[in-house]
């Protein structure tokens, strides 16, 4: 069968007739698929994730789900004839029930369904809510809410799950451990998810894709990796914070040239013609540290975290570049220090725009 | 999704609710336009200026009553502070009307005051020492301690909510209590203060029985006897104009505070509970005498008179049909609270589900029947009917319908449920507040019709607001005067007509057994509500 399970085409997402994300088409292969969509905060996240449940309508394009359209600009499932479960960020559990009431009340749409009862326990556990099963939601913290919201729509066993955030208040420290366990729910129960997040730590780990939204477009929508180091717009660079552009030459099918960096060689994800004028993507890890180098520049902000440091180096020509140290580097380098950069400078995948 | 049944129903409901209150206008604009010649030839400037006096007046003693005493509740602990905290409310049991019969009845010639002053001192004639409080000043105290309950209910709950950090920054700039009172307490409690005031003008305008008892022409007085007395539509008319003038700008100026109300604080982020100080020694005293005289006066000294009187005159307590009484009052306790929860409910609920801009402002304009006084409201019912009844069910050959609405329970119901409309959807509009929309989404999204929703979701979840709703209506149509008095079907009386009738005939000795029992039923049904009243954290 060559149809999507899930497929957006040219929609236009709205709220209250103003556009917030236009044309986005993107599609989910197989059921049980993962994906997240990431952005930054407002940008119209929230709205897809309402439209696709229902709560929004749209007037134009389509949303399809096991091959029905669900809506259109003529066509328009109800929320309730959706089986779409949507969690949402805030606290939405009913207020006048208990945490186990709210979760059973998600577990009677799963009714006829298999393997529910299993699915209960094993979510109760697994999210960690045993111990407030029998509390209000105005008795519990924040965290705790959105993971026994977080179990509601699980244990519906939707066709399409919808996570708005879902562990944006959830404790650091607890987070990791509640994004392993939401990986392996999803992976057994085989639900088919859309998380959206700003996050793109989280986002890169559970989603098998990943969709960037900016600018009220979805810019780029791959796997994590294609997303991280072959981003398609500066945009999306910007976005993701994780590296500088500088001026560069193009110099032959393998190589460019810096006016501060020297000639650096690798692989071009696209190709540029000879003697282009570019802008070089150089990600932290794309530069190497040599003490012994003599292509030196100065330490101006050094940021420690954890397993590494992320040096910021000022060059002559005034550009700041990012180079990752292991922190068990054997000396540490001072601001206003010089700090050699080995060459010859190789790249993998040469980004550029 | 925007024109379901929920929103043609919210709709009609909405619609029905304004009729009385377009027709209002429509017929004021309808009469005449010239308004000067009014004022000059009639008792209108008379009954602005009397309304006036009354007004101001009235908000300064209950500004005064009502702070004062919300302010020793809630910032100190002294001897009976906790049993004052909501006895204090006891006073709404006692209507303006039936505070009126307990003052003459007390200071008039060889009245309780004189009986008193016999037994303690031996015959003499005291009648020229004792004062006389009837006239403006009797209508001004009796309004004044029927109603103070309004500014200390809200002024009550602003100093709960004010957090213990604002009067600790008070003692860091080395101010006095005084002045942290002043400066920083009260100014925080502004806009409940200036929303009790709002509720107590627009009452204090509205008031029908305790000035018309004591003679003062005011507005409302002369629209009923315009109407009553010269059988005079078109002038009763004229003048709501200028008490809906009076009205509307405190209703502007009561939903502008409102808003700022909103910038109280909350019990999340930064708010700290407040420690009430021990007050010992005088202040302890002076504290605990404040706050008895108001109560003593609010409350005590109407509920003992009416007491006395009725112990005094035990013929009257057996020449009145008590149960009568009592099973009237209920019946339209009971059928009133129903039509009002069942039909604010869906019109709250339609609202929440169409989201409509129209719906919206409609439903805030039909929330405008609280601001308009009953003997208004009444004869505009009557307007409409007869107009109805004039204009299409006679012209398309149909029998008249005047008797079914008008001197009908059925008519009775439906102005009191534009009367008290607000007070219902208000109050459940305050209880929706409190359920976030994600809240119906994912019932929505967990199959729930919108139906489902409602009878599954929201009703369980505002049971205890409606409750609070029914005590609150019941407690306002126990104590109602104007309405019942002009549309009750003949032979048809409640406590409040009863107590009323006698004592416009002069007989206020037959008025206190009434009075007592609508007393008694009033403070049964603030007992029940008072924990909802003085809610003390912001569940």
């Amino acid at each position: 069968m060559n149809k999507n399970f899930f497929e957006i085409k040219n929609v236009d997402f709205k709220v209250g007739g103003k556009t917030k994300v236009a044309n986005v088409s993107f599609n989910i292969k197989n059921e049980g698929d993962v994906i997240c969509l990431l952005g930054p905060s407002g940008i119209g996240k929230t709205t897809i994730l309402r439209t696709i449940a229902g709560l929004e309508k749209i007037t134009k394009g389509s949303i399809e789900l096991k091959g029905n359209i669900l809506s259109s600009e003529n066509k328009h499932f109800e929320p309730e004839d959706r089986n779409i479960s949507l969690a949402f960020q805030e606290n939405s559990l009913f207020p006048h029930y208990t945490v186990e009431k709210n979760i059973l009340l998600g577990a009677e749409r799963n009714k006829g369904k298999k393997d529910h009862q299993v699915s209960f326990q094993e979510i109760i556990e697994l999210l960690d809510i045993s111990l407030i099963l029998n509390k209000y939601p105005h008795e519990i913290s924040a965290g705790e809410a959105q993971r026994a919201s977080l179990a509601r729509s699980l244990v519906t066993q939707p066709d399409l799950l919808l996570l708005d955030e879902p562990l944006s208040n959830v404790d650091q420290s607890f987070k990791e451990e509640i994004q392993e366990k939401l990986k392996k729910i999803l992976k057994s129960s085989k639900i088919t998810t859309i998380i959206v997040t700003h996050d793109s730590y989280e986002a890169f780990y559970l989603g098998s894709k990943c969709g960037i939204i900016l600018n009220q477009e979805l810019k780029q929508f791959d796997d994590p990796y294609n997303v991280y180091h072959l981003p398609n717009s500066i945009e999306v660079v910007n976005f993701l914070n994780r590296g500088t552009l500088i001026h560069a030459e193009v110099t032959s099918p393998k190589s460019l040239k810096n006016k501060d960096l020297g000639t650096i060689t690798g692989n071009f994800i696209k190709s540029f013609p000879i003697g282009s004028k570019v802008k070089l993507l150089v990600q932290p890890e794309d530069l190497h540290h040599d003490d012994k180098s003599n292509l030196k520049f100065e330490v101006v902000d050094r940021k420690f975290r954890g397993t590494n440091f992320i040096y910021t180096l000022k060059t002559p020509s005034n550009t700041l570049i990012p180079v990752f140290v292991h922190s068990h580097h054997i000396h540490q380098h001072e601001l206003d220090e010089k700090f050699g950069i080995k060459r010859p400078i190789h790249i993998d995948h040469i980004v550029c725009f | 999704m925007k024109f379901n049944s929920w929103y043609l129903s919210s709709f009609l409901i909405s619609f029905f609710v304004l009729i009385p209150i377009i027709t209002v206008f429509t017929s004021f604009f309808e009469s005449t336009s010239n308004y000067y010649e009014i004022l000059k030839n009639t008792f209108l400037i008379e009954y602005i200026l009397n309304s006036l006096v009354l007004l101001i007046a009235v908000l300064i003693l209950t500004f005064l009553l009502g702070t004062v005493t919300a302010y020793l509740v809630s910032f100190y602990k002294f001897p009976g502070s906790n049993f004052f905290k909501w006895a204090l409310i006891l006073s709404f049991a006692v209507p303006p009307y039936i505070y009126a019969y307990s003052l003459t009845a007390f200071f008039e010639n060889y009245g309780t005051a004189f009986t008193i002053l016999k037994n303690l001192f031996g015959d003499a004639n005291y009648n020229k020492s004792i004062p006389k409080l009837d006239g403006m000043f009797g209508a001004i105290i009796s309004i004044s301690f029927s109603l103070f309950a309004y500014v200390y209910i809200l002024a009550r709950a602003s100093f709960l909510y004010q957090s213990q950090n604002l009067i600790d920054l008070g003692k860091n700039l080395g101010f006095t209590k005084f002045k942290s009172f002043y400066k920083i307490i009260l100014p925080a409690a502004r806009p409940a203060i200036v929303a009790g005031l709002s509720l107590v003008a627009m009452e204090t305008l509205a008031e029908f029985g305790a000035v018309d008892f004591f003679s003062i022409n005011t507005l409302t007085t002369g629209i009923y006897n315009s109407w009553i007395t010269f059988d005079d539509l078109a002038f009763a008319n004229r003048i709501s104009f200028f008490l809906l003038l009076f009205i509307f700008s405190l209703f502007l100026l009561e939903n502008l505070s409102r808003q700022k109300a909103k910038y109280h604080f909350n019990s999340r982020g930064g708010f700290k509970q407040k420690e009430k100080s021990k007050l010992s020694g005088n202040k302890a005293v002076l504290a605990f005498a404040g706050c008895f005289f108001v109560f003593f006066m609010s409350f005590l000294f109407p509920l003992s008179q009416m007491l006395y009187w009725t112990i005094k005159f035990p013929e009257n307590l057996f020449d009145l049909q008590i149960i009568d009484l009592l099973l009237n009052t209920l019946y339209l306790v009971f059928l009133s609270s129903l039509v009002l929860i069942i039909f604010s409910l869906i019109s709250n609920y339609g609202n929440r589900v169409s989201n409509n801009k129209t719906l919206n402002i409609l439903s805030t304009l039909s929330i405008s029947g609280y601001a308009i006084p009953g003997v208004i409201l009444a004869i505009a019912f009557i307007t409409f009917i007869a107009w109805f009844d004039e204009n299409i069910i006679k012209s398309l050959g149909f029998l008249s319908i005047k008797k079914l609405f008008i001197g009908s329970i059925l008519g009775l119901v439906l102005v009191y449920f534009v009367r008290f409309y607000s007070l219902a959807f208000n109050g459940i509009k305050s209880g929706y507040e409190k359920i976030n929309i994600s809240v119906d989404e994912s019932a929505y999204l967990l199959g729930y019709s919108k139906r489902k929703t409602f009878m599954n979701i929201h009703i369980p979840f505002l049971r205890n607001s409606l409750l609070f709703i029914i005590i609150l209506i019941s407690l306002e149509i126990i104590r109602e005067l104007p309405i019942t008095l002009i549309l009750r079907p003949f032979n048809f009386e409640t406590f409040a007509t009863t107590a009323y009738i006698s004592a416009s005939e002069d007989l206020l000795e037959a008025a206190a057994v009434p009075s007592l029992f609508l007393i008694l039923i009033a403070s049964l049904f603030i007992i029940i509500s008072s924990k909802y009243i003085l809610r003390e954290n912001n569940e």
